[in-house]
């Protein structure tokens, strides 16, 4: 299987007053060809900086300090300074025009929030307008208004509303057409960044039915950014855990589910309410995630972790293979 | 007069009737405010017939000829499937071309009639009837348009008859004033009210009535010119400056509060002493006063936009810097320009009232609404309430017809607020 995205070692810093915050520790994944990658973790773990980060999209003061980015390109993408050849390009080395050329075309992107990510002066067939020009500037306006309307048309939104402005659709009406305009260009990869957060469950489910067919018809690669295991195990083929800014844990889904390695993965899952044994009450992991800038040494969940090991507090675990087939970053499974 | 006026805010203001019953009252007012523009507009053109120059009646008729051609030109083209195809752009373009053949027809006629300063009447004839023209164009075919608006569709209509109305009036002063407005001692000194002065006198013994149909003149050349200035700089530099963030934005934020802090009449007056009197002139300096006005605003905006997801969002999908600039923060910045641009209008016209006041702006003799409004102040305390009252209810027109048009197109411009 071929990997589309494959991220090395990479760090994020945000410079704050208080000190350097790192967000995304030495962070390395891949994502293979036509899988759905699941980004899973508490508030404040870095996961969505990991999906900035890899479109080169950092906010302020966030900085990547270190690590390599490649994409995969099936085809040659001329830009204005050049061509970027077919075959693996570096996201982390390419210069603004280039970036500029791959942003969009090649790699998508949803927010979490779409009231407010489309442009309220303009109408929607201007935004597919926008992208589609930006990418292809000899594109006339009419042929851009017709691709678009194809794309909604194949998100179940009437075609005649593309001249609508932006505050005559309902939230999840915006997030499908915010989804139909991050596809418009046939990206290779599509990150989704808790695309169905602020939607209601009955609206949640039918986007994420919808991203499921999309995926297939588009040929996607997708990575889901999400606190929502449920969402993922829906969704995702593979699943990484975060906590504080490092990978702990990187499994298939059912895997994941059924015999999770890492303490804190355990933990997670064993916090989600459960329907079927309504009886049982709700657990949490005791403790609050350290503070980034005054990072603690050796693994940062030992002090929330019932299985700490002195160890732990000393030194960082590496990722090493677990038994069932995925890895793992505990110093229960070696990595020492 | 006062408890009428009063009667009318009362009604306004108090909230318990329904909003429909509510918005009804707004759209009654206003339509008894533009009324009352074009009613007086039209008893002032009306005074024409005592006109000094003697061919007040002439220049009035004309522009009338003028826009009536236009408006017969308008609803034949309408009705006559033949006049479409002679001019294929639609009966707007054919109307106009019908109303500038009659100008061009009155050419000889007018020469004829006034034999000294013919082509200076004829040039006022047309460019009267043009501004006559377009406000029956205005109301044939702009009012569909903005009726699809509601409430601020019909505000920048007003607004714009308001503004037009006195432009036309404006426009053809020279020729319908009753007296030389310039020329003192027309009467006694603080003569009120009579039938031979409507309007009273000056206690130059200027003629109030004639002063007022034609002090508009200075008023609306520094208006507006000094607003499209300050458009034309402030806005450019708030979007540049402070997109980029940086120096640039720092140096050119420290330059413009340092004008803003700058007591904005002495400022002022300080430029209109270096350049000199006149309308430029002043126009200019009032433009360098309230260009911070603009960027502060401008700024503002653009620091809450560059930060949306939205913007955010279309650099995701790979827009230019430009595109950006353009589609995505300008046009949301522009809502709220139009309307400190339409507060500007009357700040600019105060302005420039104080400039003539202490001797920078225009001569004294020349026929100014501010001037008489500024001066007037001192005289009201004599009792000739006459001098700055009328005046003031033409600065205040002028001002509410801008007001009208800019918060207007503010809700016009920005769709979300039409719900």
């Amino acid at each position: 299987m071929k990997d589309i995205l494959r991220v090395e070692d990479l760090i994020v810093d945000y410079v704050t007053r208080r000190g350097v915050a790192r967000a995304v520790d030495r962070v390395s994944l891949t994502v293979g060809e036509n899988r759905t990658l699941g980004l899973a973790g508490e508030s404040g773990c870095g996961k969505s900086t990991l999906g900035r980060a890899i479109m080169r999209l950092v906010p302020y003061p966030g900085k990547i300090v270190d690590g390599r980015v490649f994409l995969d390109l099936d085809e040659d993408i001329p830009y204005e300074n050049g061509v970027l050849k077919k075959g693996e390009v570096e996201i982390t080395a390419l210069d603004e025009e280039a970036l500029r050329a791959v942003r969009g075309k090649e790699i998508a992107y949803i927010f979490q929030d779409p009231m407010t990510s489309l442009n309220p002066m303009l109408r929607i067939g201007d935004h597919f307008v926008q992208i589609l020009q930006a990418h292809n500037p000899e594109m006339e306006k009419d042929e851009a208004l017709e691709r678009g309307k194809e794309v909604l048309e194949s998100l179940g939104i009437l075609p005649e509303r593309i001249g609508d402005y932006p505050h005559q659709f309902s939230g999840g009406m915006r997030q499908r057409v915010m989804i139909g305009l991050s596809l418009v260009m046939r990206p290779r990869l599509l990150i989704a960044d808790e695309p169905t957060t602020s939607l209601d469950v009955i609206v949640e489910a039918q986007i994420l039915e919808e991203m499921a067919q999309l995926k297939e018809k588009f040929n996607l690669t997708m990575i889901l950014i999400t606190h929502n295991l449920g969402v993922l195990a829906q969704t995702a083929d593979d699943i990484a855990v975060m906590y504080t800014g490092r990978i702990c844990e990187v499994a298939t889904t059912e895997t994941l589910f059924e015999d999770p390695q890492h303490p804190y993965t355990q933990a997670l899952l064993e916090s989600v309410p459960d329907v079927t044994k309504p009886d049982k009450k709700l657990s949490w992991i005791p403790g609050a995630p350290p503070d980034l800038v005054e990072p603690l040494p050796g693994c940062m969940f030992h002090p929330r972790c019932p299985k700490a090991m002195d160890i732990c507090k000393k030194k960082v675990p590496k990722l090493v293979q677990s038994n069932n087939g995925g890895v793992v970053a505990c110093h229960l499974y070696g990595g020492a | 007069m006062a408890s009428l006026v009063n009667g009318v805010f009362y009604q306004l203001g108090s909230a318990k009737q329904s909003i429909s019953e509510h918005s009804r009252k707004w759209c009654a007012v206003l339509l008894v405010l533009v009324a009352f523009t074009l009613a007086l507009v039209a008893t002032l053109v009306g005074l024409a017939l005592r006109s000094y120059k003697g061919f007040g009646v002439v220049v009035v008729s004309g522009t009338f000829v003028t826009a009536g051609t236009v408006f017969l030109a308008r609803v034949i083209a309408s009705l006559w499937q033949k006049a479409k195809t002679l001019v294929r752009q639609g009966p707007i373009p054919f109307a106009l071309l019908c109303g500038i053949a009659a100008i061009v027809a009155m050419l000889p006629i007018s020469l004829v009639i006034n034999r000294s300063e013919g082509l200076a009447m004829w040039s006022v004839i047309a460019g009267g009837g043009l501004v006559l023209s377009g406000m029956i164009l205005l109301l044939i075919d702009g009012y569909p348009v903005f009726k699809q608006y509601k409430s601020p569709g019909y505000m920048v209509l007003g607004g714009v008859m308001i503004v037009l109305a006195l432009v036309y009036m404006t426009w053809i002063a020279y020729w319908i004033v009753p007296y030389d407005p310039f020329e003192i001692e027309m009467g006694h000194p603080n003569t009120p009210p009579c039938a031979e002065f409507p309007m009273g006198t000056t206690s130059l013994g200027q003629d109030m009535l004639s002063r007022v149909i034609a002090g508009g003149a200075t008023m609306l050349q520094v208006a507006v010119l000094s607003v499209i200035v300050c458009f034309c700089i402030g806005v450019p530099i708030g979007l540049l400056a402070s997109y980029r963030g940086g120096a640039v934005d720092k140096v050119v934020s420290l330059v413009m509060d340092s004008i803003f802090a700058f007591p904005g009449l002495v400022l002022a007056i300080a430029i209109a002493a270096m350049l000199g009197p006149g309308v430029v002139n002043m126009a200019i300096s009032i433009a360098v006063v309230y260009v911070p006005s603009y960027f502060r605003v401008v700024r503002s905006q653009v620091l809450t936009i560059r930060e949306l997801a939205y913007v955010e969002a279309a650099i995701i999908m790979g827009a230019r810097d430009r595109d950006i600039l353009l589609r995505y923060v300008l046009p949301n910045v522009l809502p709220s320009s139009v309307v400190v641009m339409s507060i500007n209008f009357a700040d600019a016209i105060l302005t420039a009232a104080g400039l003539t006041f202490v001797g920078l702006g225009l001569p004294v003799d020349i026929a100014d609404w501010g001037w008489d409004l500024t001066y007037g102040f001192d005289v009201i305390t004599l009792g000739y309430w006459w001098v700055p009252t009328f005046p003031g209810i033409m600065v205040v027109l002028l001002a509410l017809g801008f007001t009208l048009t800019g918060e207007g197109l503010n809700e016009i411009l920005t769709p979300k607020l039409q719900e």
